[in-house]
């Protein structure tokens, strides 16, 4: 704390955002977000959710109860969420599938944006033919339609959480790299980047060193957005039936499966699409929520 | 201002080869659909090779993208392997109006939904409306379309039923069987059943985008001085958003309308095969994981391209609605 601050404090003033450091001022703004906070309870309920909720309810997903009177249980206390067409807990099997779903999704999200950012930061920083050929490759994906190659991509390789990680990447860079290297073309030009270069930096060092992390906020929005939006592809690949393969657990192979007993069993349907619709409106209202505290134009 | 669509359009052409070739090649990594025959003992194996022959299976993938892309050259775009005895293009033409029928609609419902929420919920910043609308929008930007799709059937297609006892919508389709030689107003009213829930489903996806997206340009526009000095000078508020803010505030959403077009072609697929609707977006799925590589291809060519061109009409656009704008 500033001395200011301090001196503040003692006459009993609220802190003014010159008060801050970067990363303080954009926590306070967002604490003051209403839906960023909601989507933060609402994320650190799935979290719980997921990672607690299997310390507690101890029991196998993958585990058949034997016999026909174990399927298509409805709720009850041995089965909260029920039993689905194999006689598995459907409660075990939210638990492990939220898992696999919010890992792919973080996993995607965090390796497309760092590819990305080296695309953007590379045609950037050095322009000229490498520019010229990064961006022509990059306008050609982001007009091709992605979600049929990545249905083709995923019924080749698919099949493995690695897999669907590595096909959603390979579709998902490319607004990234537009936004990292619209930002290094600006920053670039500025002094202290000359002074970098004139001290004899090297380039890879002034890449990542001093433009790179000028462009993390932006970027760090983009994750928390694409997280949400790459749960949702995970869901949409796995619901085609090319995502995690069974017995594995993932939410969208949970509604897959499901699809069929849409008639006689709708919770099965109910519960993991609900669930996978909250964690993505979480990471929405969140991200959403920090780009508005990193705009230095809005007043929240 | 010509020089540079020369440039523009001279520039679509590698842009375009790398779409074909980007794509060429994922869709070369589906294994070849001839090979499973061997196991079947009643095809001679000579049939077989002359199979993989014909289809170019046995020339490695760019290989096979120049033998096919000489013929797309000719105009030929080469039989379909998913609907034998029919070529690719037939394939596309009869799966083509189906899928702009319910793309054409969901883009215009969204559009005519949102523009105006999104014009509301701009101009009354931070208001009651306001946050129901970004709340709304954030719950469709947010909803797997699949799930949204069965629980609408599950609700209007198993739990609500006409006093018949027939479902209040029919759960997937485009057109009752039997009806396809009914009178023209009996078989509209009939597609149009079919089409409800599918295209509430895709608008309601699509809504908030652009509902956030008129706000921000709104949001954008009433910040700036000449609205004050409009306001300032005692123009009523109506004709200040009316007039003064909202003609400005529409230049990027007439570039996102540019933009959103192509879709109209693509398809959905996921939407298509909940509902079972014979159209683009899962043709295109089911044409690459048979390895029918021509109707795939014409299918993504089909949307790429067209990205691509509304890429330039939309940069164009914008130039004409804002004089501001100059190419070079």
């Amino acid at each position: 704390m500033t001395e200011k601050a301090i001196e503040a404090k003692k006459k009993g003033q609220k802190k003014s955002s010159e008060d801050y450091t970067y990363i303080g001022m954009v926590f306070h703004r967002l604490t003051r977000h209403k839906l960023a906070m909601a989507g933060v309870f609402m994320l650190i309920f799935i979290v719980l959710f997921v990672f607690v909720g299997p310390l507690i309810w101890r029991l196998d997903p993958n585990a058949q109860i034997e016999g026909l009177e174990g399927l298509f249980n409805p709720a009850s206390r041995a089965h909260p969420m029920g039993t689905d067409d194999y006689g598995r807990d459907v409660l075990a099997r939210m638990f492990f599938g939220g898992r696999i779903s919010l890992f792919i999704g973080f996993a995607s999200a965090i390796s497309s944006t760092l590819l990305g950012a080296i695309v953007g930061l590379v045609a950037g920083y050095y322009g000229g033919w490498a520019d010229n050929i990064l961006m022509r490759f990059t306008d050609a994906m982001l007009s091709i339609p992605t979600f049929p190659l990545l249905i083709a991509l995923a019924s080749v390789f698919g099949k493995g959480v690695w897999q669907i990680i590595l096909v959603i990447v390979v579709f998902g860079w490319m607004v990234d790299a537009r936004l990292v290297r619209g930002l290094v073309l600006s920053l670039k030009e500025q002094e202290y980047v000359e002074a970098a270069r004139a001290i004899g930096a090297s380039a890879n060092r002034i890449m990542w060193r001093h433009l790179f992390p000028n462009t993390l906020a932006v970027l760090i929005v983009s994750t928390t957005i694409g997280i949400g939006g790459n749960i949702i592809y995970e869901a949409s690949i796995s619901f085609l039936g090319f995502g995690v393969q069974a017995p594995f657990a993932s939410w969208g192979n949970m509604l897959q499966n499901a699809q069929q007993f849409i008639w006689n069993s709708p919770r099965l349907i109910i519960y993991p699409g609900l669930a996978i619709f909250m964690t993505v409106l979480g990471f929405n209202f969140f991200g959403d929520g920090l780009r508005d505290a990193i705009d230095p134009k809005l007043k929240l | 201002m010509r020089d540079y669509i020369i440039r523009r359009v001279l520039g679509m052409i590698p842009l375009i080869l790398i779409v074909m070739i980007v794509s060429f090649g994922i869709f070369s990594l589906v294994p070849n659909p001839f090979a499973a025959l061997i196991e079947n003992p009643r095809i001679k194996k000579a049939d077989i090779q002359r199979l993989i022959k014909a289809w170019g299976f046995d020339l490695p993938w760019y290989l096979r993208f120049f033998k096919w892309f000489s013929g797309v050259i000719r105009g030929d775009w080469g039989p379909s392997l998913l609907y034998p005895g029919s070529t690719a293009r037939d394939v596309i033409a009869r799966r083509l109006p189906v899928t702009m029928r319910v793309m054409g609609l969901e883009l215009l419902v969204s559009l005519v939904i949102a523009l105006p929420i999104g014009i509301i919920s701009a101009v009354k910043q931070y208001s009651m409306t306001d946050y129901v609308v970004t709340v709304f929008s954030f719950l469709g930007m947010s909803m797997p379309s699949f799930w949204l799709g069965l629980m609408m059937m599950m609700l209007f297609s198993v739990v609500l039923k006409r006093p018949s006892g027939v479902p209040l919508l029919p759960a997937g389709g485009i057109i009752t069987p039997g009806l396809e030689q009914a009178p023209f107003w009996v078989k509209l009213g009939d597609r149009a059943q079919y089409l409800v829930m599918p295209v509430f489903v895709l608008s309601f996806l699509s809504i908030g985008y652009y509902a956030r997206y008129m706000r921000s340009s709104m949001l954008e526009v009433v910040r700036q001085d000449y609205i004050r000095t409009a306001r300032a000078k005692g123009v009523p508020e109506r004709s200040v958003i009316n007039k003064h803010a909202l003609r400005n505030a529409m230049i990027p959403i007439v570039t996102l309308i540019a933009l959103s077009v192509p879709g109209i072609v693509g398809g959905a697929a996921i939407t298509e095969t909940i509902f079972n609707i014979p159209g683009m977006g899962s043709l295109i799925i089911q044409a690459e994981i048979k390895a029918d590589y021509p109707t795939a291809m014409i299918g993504l060519m089909l949307s790429s391209v067209l990205v691509i061109v509304f890429n330039l009409v939309a940069d164009i656009v914008y130039a004409w609605v804002d004089p501001r704008i100059k190419y070079s």
